[in-house]
């Protein structure tokens, strides 16, 4: 690891100002299961780094008013606990504690959830592999290589590294907002717009810039929230990384007829993924084993797999029937 | 003696490995890797390491070190787990090789100094897979005869029912807990070592073959490893590197390899290929099995295969044709992985057994115990003891397996998963190795019993101390045990399932000697203060060394050496071997087709039990590893790059507790008193043989699918 | 240098902590990890190091009284924070936690190389009340690898203990 200068904020605001005098070569440090986790690796390699782990006012949970905010500093482990969140949102709660393990839930933050770095093996496993993602210009290794983590979606000729993280696909299929302090004052994104997809420039994988810090994350409630289910399947089960997930929320009439949906894909694209096609495919359908399927079907049209990760689909398709099944369930509880 | 007998130094965090030495003035190495498949050094560049604050030391191939060769262990006259020193010379065999140690003051210090390392390589061409353009193909016969009996080939042609398949398996590692370190420090002409080790001799003399001193002056003390599974069964590349720049320094070095490290600078499951046949009369009996093996070993060294000496004593079949080859590629020597031959071949040749009742509409456990047989058919001896039958019987039993529907598919669970029950037996060659055990009795009624032998949490403590409290009835508390260390008596490797039972005989009759040298009677519990006080009061010591049968007396000088010296499985007048039998439950969820392991029986036959506690942890954490062996871990290769993808802890996927449900433990525990005195033979692999083709076989109960690599993945049965 | 905000940037960093009841106040540079600073500046080498990237558990300690892994914690980050390690769970004249003792009892280990992480994380979980049943505590016990393959009786250890609290 290379040595870097470390200064511990007493603020959101403080921080900031510390990133814009630090100047290029900064990063926020929280609860660093990505960022020093990263620097032990030497793939990353901060100059000087600026704490906010222990910023009080990043670290609340409000779930009483008519949104669920989630300050930056907000452990895992503790939004997952949240009784609204585990009552009315289980897809958030399960996202959330299917997570990696307990111990890494409770030092990891919302924010630095988020921003969570893809676990591509040949992004982590440094030189000698070509990865532009971690040494722009180099190429993609995993394209053409061992690909069976390899993303289907939102690839591009230079990187198909998947989006690893669980909340955010659930965050992705709600309506959910950043609010983000940079050194001209706050700003708000709506969560779809903080991810970029690989593109030409993969190392460029969010729209923050270096001086900003993720204040809170709130995502507007819906009654679609009960009927919710998070399907993670990995290699093993627990404590990995998600082959193939869903997050699903549906509201169904009495009838059984389908009201809303929200469907986000995980494990699957480049960044947290919502898949708009196949919840209006669900939308004034019954529930059925047929209507499942399809919208799996539809969530996963336009994939675009390569040599080892062609199961993907089919799995991927079969995740989301299973999650909407569960979430139908619940919702008619 | 019903706990383990460190149990509470483990609870307490007060055992200490290797790694847990803190000397005052150490210093901390780490290592950089080489980059390229194949080639040589043209250039490193250690200045800006060498720049970093607290860097005292950068050792590479121009460092002079003057290494020499420490041999590759299964040469018979080597020490390492491969004979290719890295920074011996500018060559590189395989990605991720050391070239560069740096030592500092910190190991942050180290760190940052071992990322700065720069080399230039001049690349040449490489092959890490079986079917690669580039490997050489070697004949093991030229060094191994096959086992042969018969003529499979032509029996063959008559069989009613043949099963012929080819099966893979990927190249896997042990990943132990604890990453491979050494703590080294020089006290005037003499190095001390502090390693975790399964073979504290092979790094003894290994060292000082490569530093050119004597054995003498190298001292090795292991008396605990953060497990083994055959990753620590020699020396390791990075002690002598250690050693060097604790001479140069004049202080303590620790050396820590990284985990992605260690899976490119220590042994690994070797990749492999079987094509097997199985023919079977109208009667059921097996007529001929012809068993072929592809096995994955390195450029520099022939790690041998092992596979057929298990397959052709599975069952009495009279006509067998081995043939066993090596597929020489750009790796580091691949090596003993628990079970490292035998996990593979009991998968591929049990998931043959089971397509023939399946062919033949017999029960599969029907099947196995019409052809047990208590004659080995390759050399015609007889087998020591077997108990096949006794296994299958006790865990058909307990699994409740007359219950089996055997239509494939036919067998739900509540929640709509698929059941499938499978069954499969493992075997495993019974060994002994020399071993010296020394006693000392003092008037205070304190024993001090110095054996040969390594703790890597199999539980030999806890199987001496049973051995020693069944003798004498003296407490533990009045026993200081010594194991893995060289300053007391020669530590032959321990492995292959023949530490425990190569070092009871000896820890018993040295207490017998004991008894006689204090006028005690033969048996019965002993009051060890009267008697030495009696005997004069001054300490008594007494020696014993025991070796296979069939060993030499020379064997000792092979012991003190540091080489191995294995006698067995086969013997002058029998064949010794354990046996298991595995019944799995596996349940394949309905849509997303998760496999999961519902539950596990298994039945042990491996003579007596002499640690029970000890012994049934073992067989649940065999049973582990075979769940891990057949359905999470492959080592990735990317053959554009050499070495190992995966290599981490989050990436090869190793079981979690979640994974893990019941696992039912029992054992024949009957001694096999034709092998040793005390009759006991080893657990620790046979409990994991056969497991892989019960879960193979049970998934093809559940699904109808035949699936004939490892692991399988959801994506094989989806 | 000395920001204006009072935010300051340090390459060496005093910390202030308490370990198992004692106070400790050393200087850390910003890289050393928890683990690292434990075993080998406090000679508490009961926590082990398994992987130093936060994915095997074996060094797992409690900052704060919650379960972390002390491999990815900075040292830096234990400023004013109250650590126990496996050195500090059993009594003041030895007498072991129930959770050893479980653990003898269940024969819950075997080499012993993750037994620590594994204790740490046991008894957080069930203070965390997510040892309550077999499955539950086998999700919340899984970020501890075991390569021995223990993993039976560390499930029996842990619900007993659970079992017996409620």
């Amino acid at each position: 690891m290379r040595p870097f200068a470390y200064a511990r904020a007493d603020s959101a605001e403080s921080a900031v100002r510390a990133l814009s005098e630090a100047g290029p070569g900064v990063k926020v440090l929280a609860g660093g299961t990505t960022l020093y986790d990263l620097m032990k690796l030497d793939i990353e390699a901060p100059t000087s780094v600026v704490d906010v782990h222990r910023v009080p006012e990043l670290s609340y949970i409000d779930t009483s008013g008519d949104e669920l905010v989630f300050g930056a500093g907000a452990r895992m482990a503790d939004m997952a606990e949240d009784p609204v969140v585990r009552n009315e949102y289980p897809m958030l709660s399960e996202s959330l504690w299917r997570a990696a393990s307990e111990q890494l839930r409770i030092m990891a933050t919302a924010g630095g959830n988020l921003l969570q770095r893809t676990r591509c093996a040949y992004f982590r496993g440094g030189e000698p592999y070509a990865c532009n993602k971690r040494n722009p210009g180099s190429g993609c290794a995993a394209i053409g290589g061992a690909d069976r983590g390899n993303a289907l979606f939102g690839i591009s000729d230079s990187c198909a590294a998947v989006y690893p993280g669980d909340w955010p696909i659930a965050l992705i299929a709600l309506d959910t907002e950043v609010d983000i302090l940079g050194p001209d004052g706050e700003r708000t994104i709506p969560l779809a717009e903080l991810h970029r997809e690989p593109g030409d420039r993969p190392e460029v994988e969010t729209t923050l810039r270096p001086d900003e810090l993720i204040l809170r994350i709130r995502v507007r409630k819906t009654p679609a929230g009960r009927g919710s289910a998070y399907v993670k399947v990995r290699d093993r089960e627990s404590y990995a990384f998600a082959l193939a997930s869903a997050a699903v929320a549906v509201a169904v009439e009495p009838t059984g007829v389908v009201t809303d949906a929200r469907i986000g894909i995980g494990g699957v694209a480049t960044r947290p993924w919502r898949v708009p096609a196949a919840e209006q495919a669900l939308i004034g359908q019954p529930l059925t084993p047929e209507s499942m399927r399809h919208a799996g079907e539809v969530a996963y049209q336009g994939a675009r797999p390569g040599t080892h990760n062609v199961f993907k689909v089919e799995l991927g398709i079969r995740v989301v029937a299973d999650a909407l099944r569960i979430a139908g369930e619940r919702a008619a509880r | 003696m019903n706990v383990r007998v460190d149990a509470r130094d483990k609870v307490t965090g007060a055992v200490h490995y290797g790694d847990d030495r803190v000397p005052p003035g150490l210093l901390y190495a780490r290592f950089a890797v080489a980059t390229i498949g194949r080639g040589r050094v043209v250039s490193i560049d250690t200045e800006a390491a060498e720049a970093v604050e607290g860097v005292r030391l950068v050792l590479t191939h121009e460092s002079g070190l003057g290494l020499k060769n420490s041999g590759f262990l299964m040469s018979g006259q080597g020490f390492g787990f491969q004979s290719l020193q890295p920074l011996a010379s500018d060559h590189i065999a395989y990605r991720g090789q050391y070239i560069a140690m740096v030592v500092a003051e910190t190991p942050h210090a180290a760190v940052h100094g071992a990322s700065l390392i720069h080399a230039t390589y001049e690349e040449e061409p490489f092959s890490v897979e079986l079917d690669a353009d580039g490997v050489e193909v070697f004949e093991q016969s030229n060094f191994i005869p096959n086992h042969v009996a018969g003529d499979a080939d032509a029996t063959l042609e008559g069989c009613e029912f043949v099963a012929e398949g080819v099966y893979d398996h990927p190249a896997q590692h042990a990943v132990p807990m604890e990453l491979h370190n050494t703590t080294v420090m020089w006290d005037a002409d003499t190095l001390i070592v502090h390693e975790s080790t399964q073979n504290a001799s092979s790094i003894q003399a290994g060292l000082a073959a490569q530093l050119g001193i004597s054995a003498e002056q190298v001292q090795v003390i292991s008396p605990s490893a953060g497990g083994g599974f055959g990753n620590r069964n020699s020396l390791q590349m990075h002690t002598s590197l250690a050693a060097i720049a604790a001479q140069r320094l004049g202080r303590p070095v620790k050396a820590l390899v990284t985990r992605p490290q260690a899976f490119h600078n220590g042994s690994f499951r070797p990749a492999t290929r079987q094509h097997i046949k199985i023919g079977m009369n109208a009667e059921g009996i097996f007529q001929a099995a012809v068993h072929e093996i592809d096995q994955q070993t390195s450029r520099h060294d022939l790690f041998p295969a092992l596979f057929t000496e298990v397959s052709a004593r599975l069952y009495g079949i009279k006509n067998f044709r081995g043939h066993q080859r090596l597929i020489r590629m750009d790796t580091q020597t691949p090596g003993f992985m628990r079970a490292p031959f035998e996990h593979a071949a009991t998968f591929a040749f049990e998931s043959a057994v089971d397509e023939l009742a399946v062919l033949s509409g017999r029960d599969p456990v029907e099947l196995r115990l019409l052809n047990d047989t208590m004659v080995d058919p390759i050399s015609g001896l007889p087998f020591s003891d077997r108990h096949v039958a006794e296994c299958l019987r006790t865990g058909a039993e307990r699994f409740g397996w007359s219950a089996r529907n055997p239509q494939p598919g036919s067998m739900t669970a509540e929640d709509g998963s698929a059941i499938g029950w499978g069954v499969a037996l493992g075997n495993y060659p019974a060994h002994v190795v020399p071993v010296i055990v020394r006693v000392h009795a003092d008037a205070r009624g304190g024993l001090r019993v110095e054996a040969g032998g390594h703790e890597m949490g199999q539980g030999l403590r806890s199987a001496l101390m049973a051995t020693i409290a069944d003798n004498l009835g003296i407490p533990a508390s009045d026993v200081t045990l010594i194991v893995g260390d060289t300053r007391a008596v020669p530590q032959h490797v321990t492995a292959g399932s023949w530490g425990t039972a190569s070092a009871i005989t000896p820890v018993h009759n040295a207490l017998q000697q004991l008894r006689e040298r204090l006028g005690l009677p033969e048996t019965g519990p002993v009051d060890l203060a009267a008697a030495v006080t009696a005997a004069g009061g001054a300490t008594v010591t007494v020696e014993s060394a025991n070796r296979g049968p069939g060993q030499p007396e020379a064997i000792f000088d092979r012991l003190r050496s540091g080489l191995v010296a294995i006698s067995g499985p086969q013997y002058a007048d029998h064949v010794s071997f354990s046996h298991s039998a595995h019944f799995v439950e596996v349940r394949i969820e309905p849509s997303i087709h998760r496999i999961r392991v519902h539950r596990v029986v298994s039945v042990i036959d491996c003579g007596r039990v002499v640690s029970p506690v000890t012994a049934e942890s073992q067989v649940r954490g065999a049973v582990v590893w075979g769940l891990g062996g057949s359905l999470r871990e492959a080592s990735e290769v990317d053959p554009r790059y050499g070495g190992f993808l995966n290599s981490d802890m989050a990436e090869y996927a190793i079981p979690v507790n979640l994974d893990i449900r019941d696992i039912d433990v029992s054992f024949v525990n009957k001694p096999d008193t034709k092998f040793s005195p005390l009759g006991a033979k080893g657990i620790g692999e046979v409990a994991m043989c056969g497991v892989g083709a019960a879960i193979a076989n049970a998934v093809h109960h559940a699904t109808g699918r035949r699936i004939r690599k490892l692991p399988i993945h959801l994506e094989d049965v989806l | 240098m000395k920001q204006r905000t009072g935010t300051v940037f340090e390459t060496s960093v005093q910390v202030r902590a308490r370990v198992n009841g004692k106070d400790v106040e050393l200087t850390v540079d910003p890289r050393e990890s928890l683990v690292d600073v434990l075993r080998e500046r406090l000679g508490l080498t009961g926590t082990k190091k398994g992987c130093d990237h936060g994915q095997c558990g074996a060094c797992t300690v409690h900052l704060d009284g919650r379960r972390v892994v002390s491999c990815l914690t900075p040292a830096v980050q234990a400023e004013g924070t109250e650590i126990t390690t496996i050195e500090g769970v059993a009594g003041p004249d030895g007498e072991l936690h129930p959770l050893q003792q479980a653990f003898i009892d269940h024969d819950a280990m075997q080499c012993g190389y993750c037994t620590s992480g594994q204790i740490m994380a046991g008894l957080a979980a069930i203070a965390e009340g997510h040892a309550d049943t077999d499955d539950r505590a086998r999700e919340y016990l899984s970020g501890n690898l075991c390569r021995c393959g223990a993993y039976c009786g560390i499930l029996a250890a842990v619900r007993q203990v659970a079992e017996g609290d409620a």
